[in-house]
């Protein structure tokens, strides 16, 4: 989409933001890909004639393809020299099968190399189209950048989409372990299967992923890095997925500590979690730094346009509101109801680690 | 320059004392920073900045390090205690309405630090944790190699965390001792965010922190000469790809040529996404690199910055990538820039300034900037009227005066 369409050729999508004093950039999740441009105010409409051009005019040349590529192969090897990066592909792809959630979001080696331009094309055609995309425009402008925003894509076709397929709640049946070696340090990652963000539960999934995690009084990094000392971070979030949702902890152990004793502990805490026994304090402190964190998040214009536009891709612009209203409300019974559901020790979780090559640690 | 313990060295610290603030409205956050002058730049032991910035938030006087957790985190604030290259402090991030609360926090952590042992040796077992864990990316390994080639023995030869060497010697003492110090020699204090009056404000602000002296003499920093080697390889265990870091040491962020020089970066490569020369030519038309950036600036602060290329690249690309770069830096030296691309430049630098100062956050920073540097950088026209003033003649001088592609040493992490 960056290679060149009929009015803008290759490489002059970077040049001419960069000469309107803009930035530009792409993000591709497993659910959906946002382009997103930042300029002043007074030139934003560049952006939509670049989206317009790209959506109708893209012209994916042989050439173009080929460069493009060699250099996501190089990128996927990238991931593999990286200790983190790697563990999270391997454990995702145990947590998900043969889904699309448990494939790499760049593709793997394979299926680049046997991609043909036609199945780029058809693609594109199918899903690279207004009405099957989001626009969110936020800044210093008025209602006439909707005028604006209809006319230049009026030109751009519409027709029959592609069926989206919604995948639905996927994942281990029991606990599965992976384990691979990289590096001098041991890294755990663990995947638990959560609510996904449709979900009436997902507010309070938030919740309990803070109370365990945000924060240096939350409770994983007060046992696990404060009291214990047995790890240098630990960090607990959740996936904003469509399909299935996922709680992710990750830590990091400090050298010299056996890793056993850090995946016990933190079992044990999973344990103790979800039979209850948080206190109104932890839920108040959550919810704090999670208001908080919306607030300091969204200060900047790109910032609020890239959650306005994720949320209506995936299911509508009212749901990061809503979602935050419910943070605020959500009692400590709600929270200590999905830490039963979805910690319960005999749940199906995948467990992975990175552990030091040559087996130290 | 040479010192009075006779060794070839930099004296470019100032001495300062500051309170800044900028209130913006309708902002519902507030940032505040507390910047101490002397940070790894000027410790005798490789940690110690980094370690007694960090220990600003692990108990002072009053309270535990877990009591400065909750209490903070019930209000949702976000503090950060650090020791970076040119200064130690503290950054707190928060609600508005808990500015008054954030500045007194702020003000008691770094006034009022304890000190204590058992985080102290805590501190320092997770900063060596912490630097094991950034030598498993191959990046940054050999990143670490290549700033050790361009700025030996100067401290930003070295990771800002140290070195295990340097935690190995270090004791609560001399930490506690590099707190005193720093905080002799003066503090800025920057509040911005939806806080209202600014004169209510700095009042409060300098009711907690005083009027602090000036007049430090300034520290002694050894001058960064770099090392004899112009080629290092560097052994990846277990990994596919090589990275490569090619260039020397330019200007510190006073040189008057620095606009010229900014702008010539840009034009090398570090603008918006893959344009530049470098990235264009090297990931975009030749397709020998997947990462690649340039920069010929990068770092500069009170010491010199440094023209630096990365890629990341396939190792059997390497020689070809590495031919292609030196081609478009001799081009630059040689052969100058275009009208278009002098102006295209200019713009996307004027353009960026907006987004420099959209959160608290940000304005918080660019004060303490100002104040640091003693440049108006908070002051938008500064930052412009500087890029408009400067022509394709002065980025061509300043070219051919900092960058010398006969001086490049290259630095290569390859798989092992």
């Amino acid at each position: 989409m960056f290679r060149g369409a009929r009015r803008f050729g290759p490489g002059e999508i970077d040049d001419l933001t960069q000469a309107l004093g803009g930035s530009n950039n792409a993000d591709t999740s497993h659910d959906c890909t946002t382009y997103f441009f930042s300029f002043a105010s007074d030139r934003w409409t560049t952006a939509l004639d670049i989206e317009a051009d790209r959506m109708s005019g893209l012209l994916l040349e042989h050439e173009a393809i080929d460069v493009e590529r060699a250099i996501i192969l190089e990128e996927v090897k990238m991931i593999q020299d990286d200790p983190w990066d790697a563990l999270e592909e391997e454990v995702m792809a145990a947590l998900f099968g043969d889904h699309p959630y448990g494939r790499p979001i760049l593709g793997t080696s394979s299926a680049l190399m046997a991609m043909k331009r036609e199945d780029l094309l058809e693609f594109q055609r199918l899903r690279y189209r207004p009405d099957n995309a989001v626009l969110a425009i936020v800044g210093d402008v008025g209602p006439e950048a909707f005028d604006e925003a209809g006319r230049i894509f009026a030109e751009v076709r519409r027709g029959d989409l592609m069926a989206s397929r919604q995948p639905g709640r996927i994942g281990p049946v029991s606990i599965r372990r992976v384990e691979r070696r990289l590096g001098r340090v041991s890294r755990l990652l663990c995947a638990v299967p959560g609510p996904a963000l449709r979900e009436r539960e997902y507010p309070a999934m938030r919740l309990l992923a803070a109370m365990l995690g945000a924060g240096r009084a939350s409770r994983l990094h007060r046992v696990l890095v404060e009291e214990r000392r047995s790890c240098a971070f630990v960090s607990v979030d959740t996936t904003e997925t469509l399909g299935a949702g996922t709680l992710l902890i990750a830590a990091e152990v400090i050298p010299d500590v056996q890793p056993e004793r850090v995946e016990r502990r933190l079992m044990e805490e999973l344990a103790r979690a979800s039979s209850g026994g948080f206190d109104e304090e932890e839920l108040a402190r959550a919810k704090s730094v999670l208001v908080a964190d919306w607030v300091l998040g969204h200060e900047q214009a790109l910032a609020i346009a890239l959650t306005v536009a994720t949320a209506g891709a995936l299911m509508d612009v009212g749901l990061p509101a809503r979602h935050l209203e419910k943070i605020r409300s959500c009692s400590l019974a709600e929270v200590e109801r999905v830490a039963a559901r979805y910690l319960r020790p005999d749940n199906p979780r995948v467990i992975g680690w990175s552990l030091p090559e040559g087996g130290r640690n | 320059m040479v010192s009075s313990r006779g060794r070839p060295e930099l004296r470019t610290e100032r001495s300062f004392s500051s309170v800044r603030v900028h209130s913006l409205a309708e902002s519902q956050a507030v940032a505040v920073q507390v910047r101490l002058p002397g940070g790894s730049r000027t410790e005798l032991i490789p940690g110690q900045a980094s370690i007694t910035g960090r220990m600003l938030a692990e108990g002072t006087h009053r309270r535990t390090w877990r009591q400065i957790a909750e209490e903070s985190e019930s209000l949702g604030m976000a503090i950060s205690a650090f020791g970076g290259l040119e200064t130690i402090g503290v950054s707190i991030d928060a609600l508005a309405r808990d500015w008054e609360r954030a500045l007194e926090w702020a003000a008691e952590l770094v006034l009022e630090s304890a000190f204590p042992q058992d985080r102290f040796e805590w501190l320092v077992e997770q900063n060596s944790a912490e630097l094991q864990s950034m030598a498993d990316q191959p990046e940054i390994k050999t990143g670490w190699e290549f700033l050790e080639q361009l700025y030996h023995p100067h401290p930003r030869s070295r990771p800002v965390q140290g070195t295990q060497e340097g935690l190995a010697r270090l004791d609560r003492e001399a930490c506690d001792g590099f707190w005193r110090q720093s905080l002799s020699k003066g503090a800025v204090v920057t509040i911005a965010g939806g806080v209202g009056s600014e004169d209510r404000v700095q009042a409060r602000a300098e009711a907690l922190f005083g009027r602090r002296t000036r007049g430090h003499p300034g520290e002694w920093v050894a001058l960064p000469r770099g090392s004899d080697e112009v080629f290092r390889q560097v052994s990846i265990a277990g990994a596919d790809q090589a990275h490569f870091y090619a260039g020397h040491l330019t200007i510190p962020r006073a040189d008057p040529d620095l606009p010229s020089l900014q702008i010539s970066s840009v034009i090398l490569g570090s603008g918006c996404g893959l344009s530049g020369r470098i990235p264009q030519r090297l990931r975009e038309r030749e397709g020998l690199a997947y990462a690649a950036t340039a920069d010929a600036v990068a770092g500069a602060g009170l010491d010199p910055g440094r023209l630096v290329v990365y890629l990341g690249t396939a190792p059997e690309s390497l020689r070809q990538a590495e031919s292609c770069v030196r081609q478009e830096i001799d081009r630059l030296v040689s052969r100058g820039v275009s009208e278009r691309e002098v102006e295209e430049a200019r713009s996307y630098l004027i353009g960026r300034e907006p987004f420099r100062r959209e959160t608290a956050h940000q304005w918080a920073e660019l004060l303490a900037a100002a104040e640091l540097y003693g440049e108006p950088v908070d002051q938008p026209e500064w930052s412009r009227n500087r890029w408009l003033a400067a022509s394709r003649d002065s980025v061509e001088t300043a070219v051919r005066k900092h960058l010398h592609p006969s001086r490049i040493k290259i630095t290569v992490g390859l798989p092992s």
